[in-house]
């Protein structure tokens, strides 16, 4: 096996940090290896891997990357697979994504299809070259993006956290891929703090700690989430909140989404929703606030059917990528928003800002601005605003998405506080059939268009 | 080092320089009808163009168009710009004016909106590089496709800001002191949201080398 890339020294820091990000980093990657850098949420692990890309723009940086194997002109060194594939998707046919890197890199076109296939194939894929991308399902979109990387024949591949991603299916074939890719040379680095589903094909672990050292061996504070037990179930669950009826959704060409979706939510519990990625979560929780209107079916919500001015103050919302909700200037003033929008008193609007910082543990962040804080850090001010009026009902949307462990427990932690403490009901969503489901009182799984209690 | 063997495939779908022209043709006509909306003054030439648009939607029927959702969009639009004219000319006289204004600007969107929908982005890239920088013509196809990400963005924050009491409902909107309710909760996170979605675009363009080189070839297929 020969070095085909080596840090020496690196140091990377942000513009207006206080301290780098990575501290005199020294590591070496060899062909046919699959490594995983794992570590804490913010700990550099993304950083590390733009900076093997040499996608870091803004910063200053000390030391060296070198990059010993020598690529041709129709080839590159090192590819890499970012982490939401909905916006690297940069085409709308299947032929074109794998392509574009090749016209980059002016690759002829009468070149080009033969090229495309064999990536296709090499990733399984198979799909024609004039398939829309859009009607693509998440983990066939993260394949085309590995093919469009593997058209371009790069000596190291790196993917930012996959299982973020990727259902269980997805991670098979996943698996599957990274052993082929091994076996044929390429390097792999996965950037990953839950890579349990690929251990099979890892080689060496690396963990990058909060003060950007790295040292060999796996990041282990992750086994924190296993040690502790689920919360006791509800035992009776009080008045129906959420009674949901025959729903059908049409999607893209009139297609069902799902149908014949019924449930009924009791005050105080916790449910899960669980389905792999496309089977219409989202959808579902959308129908139920009365954002979206279902083509069959009824939801009574609170007592009637649903309506954003009724519900306004009773129901909770905390969709996908829960960031995006913040404009506020600092913390505090984020939190207590819906609160004085819901008309209360400034001493009561004070104390429930308190007791949300308090119980998400953000409450010397208070002043600071949301906007420059960590991505677990923003994530819980988010939480906290919508926890802070106390709703009835909370729905969310994969609120552990692109967490640790760590802050996954915290999420979790919170939520089962305001539970217990204020009689929140919890409806939330998550692509892991496994994951936290101990944690609800049932768990309604999405499969195939139909839903099924589990 | 590594290869993969694979029997090769023929190409697909190739695009012949007469698919270009004819989709640079659409596109110009599509631009035609645009600027022609905005010089439209009369109800006659309104009448004109709002003719010829439907022919063309009727000509380019498929399932991607829809002419119910657009006349949704244009009801909304007009709703939107009434409400405003009644605001500052305070009687209904001004209504005449503003739904002239909603219908040249339906008038001057709906043409772009079918080629866009109508049109691969493959085939666009491949007309726009015909007339401008391969690099532009990217830029370009790339806006286009990520429009409909950016409105859904809009829209999940839309639906989070409502139910954490922003007063931004439709009956809301109709009360002038809560625009800066709709300024706040949802114009300044969108802006936000489409400086990072261009940023993290960026990104993966040029993590498949793109602007490595200074010119580009073109995917032949559609």
């Amino acid at each position: 096996m020969s070095v085909i890339l080596r840090l020496k020294d690196f140091t990377f820091s942000y513009p207006e940090a206080v301290a780098p990000v990575l501290n005199r980093l020294n590591l070496e990657v060899e062909t046919g290896r699959c490594y995983c850098l794992t570590g804490p949420t913010g700990s550099g692990k993304t950083t590390l891997a733009l900076a093997l890309k040499g996608l870091l723009s803004d910063g200053s940086y000390d030391g060296k990357i070198d990059m010993p194997g020598q690529t041709d002109g129709n080839s590159m060194a090192v590819g890499m697979v970012l982490q939401d594939p909905e916006v690297q998707l940069l085409t709308s046919t299947v032929g074109a994504e794998v392509a574009f890197g090749l016209e980059n890199l002016c690759v002829s076109p009468a070149e080009m299809p033969q090229r495309v296939t064999a990536a296709l194939q090499a990733v399984g894929l198979h799909k024609p070259l004039d398939y829309p991308v859009d009607k693509l399902s998440m983990g066939q979109k993260y394949r085309l993006l590995i093919a469009a990387l593997l058209v371009m024949e790069p000596q190291l591949l790196i993917l930012d956290e996959p299982g973020a991603q990727l259902d269980p299916d997805g991670l098979e074939l996943l698996r599957n891929s990274l052993r082929h890719l091994k076996d044929s040379g390429v390097a792999i680095l996965l950037c990953e703090h839950r890579p349990d589903e690929l251990l099979a094909e890892i080689d060496i672990f690396w963990q990058l700690d909060n003060v950007g050292s790295l040292q060999q061996g796996r990041y282990q504070k992750d086994t924190a989430a296993s040690t502790i037990q689920p919360p006791e179930p509800v035992c009776e669950a009080g008045e129906v909140l959420l009674q949901v009826e025959n729903l059908a959704f049409l999607g893209v060409d009139d297609q069902p989404v799902w149908t014949d979706v019924s449930f009924s939510v009791g005050r105080g519990s916790r449910y899960a929703l669980t389905g792999l990625n496309g089977t219409g979560k989202t959808t579902l929780l959308r129908c139920v606030a009365g954002f979206l209107s279902p083509q069959q079916g009824q939801v009574r919500i609170l007592g009637d059917a649903p309506d954003a001015s009724r519900l306004r103050g009773r129901l909770g919302c905390l969709f996908q990528n829960p960031q995006k909700q913040i404009f506020e200037t600092t913390v505090r003033a984020e939190i207590a928003f819906p609160l004085k929008r819901f008309g209360l008193k400034t001493p009561e609007i004070e104390s429930r800002v308190a007791e949300a910082l308090a119980a998400c543990a953000i409450g010397h962040l208070a002043d600071q601005s949301p906007h420059k804080l960590s991505y677990g850090q923003k994530h819980l001010v988010a939480l906290a605003s919508v926890l802070a009026p106390r709703p009835e009902l909370l729905l969310l949307d994969d609120p552990l998405a692109g967490l640790d462990d760590f802050h996954s427990l915290a999420v979790m932690e919170l939520l089962i506080h305001y539970n217990r403490q204020h009689g929140t009901t919890l409806l939330w969503t998550s692509h892991d059939p496994e994951a936290w489901s101990g944690w609800a009182d049932q768990v309604l799984h999405l499969e195939r268009g139909r839903l099924v209690a589990r | 080092m590594r290869q993969v063997n694979l029997t090769p495939a023929p190409p697909q779908g190739a695009a012949s320089s007469g698919d270009v022209a004819r989709v640079g043709l659409r596109m110009l006509l599509a631009l035609t009808l645009s600027c022609l909306a905005f010089v439209a003054r009369t109800v006659p030439f309104l009448l004109v163009l709002t003719a010829i648009d439907l022919v063309l939607l009727w000509w380019l029927r498929s399932g991607q168009l829809s002419l119910r959702r657009e006349l949704k969009a244009f009801g909304w639009q007009t709703l939107v710009i009434l409400v405003l004219y009644l605001i500052r000319f305070q009687d209904v006289t001004g209504l005449w004016a503003g739904f002239k204004i909603s219908w040249q600007l339906f008038l001057a969107l709906l043409p772009s909106m079918v080629f866009v929908r109508t049109t691969s982005q493959v085939r666009i890239v491949q007309a726009l590089n015909k007339v401008m920088p391969c690099r532009t013509a990217f830029v370009l196809s790339t806006c286009l496709k990520f429009a409909p990400n950016l409105l859904a963005e809009i829209k999940s924050i839309y639906e989070g800001q409502v139910l954490r009491g922003a007063r931004i409902l439709p009956r809301d909107l109709t009360k002038p002191w809560n625009w800066l309710d709709f300024i706040h909760c949802v114009v300044v996170p969108a802006v936000v949201q489409g400086m990072a979605l261009a940023g993290n675009i960026a990104v993966a363009a040029r993590a498949r080398d793109f602007g490595v080189r200074p010119r580009r070839t073109c995917w032949p297929g559609a």
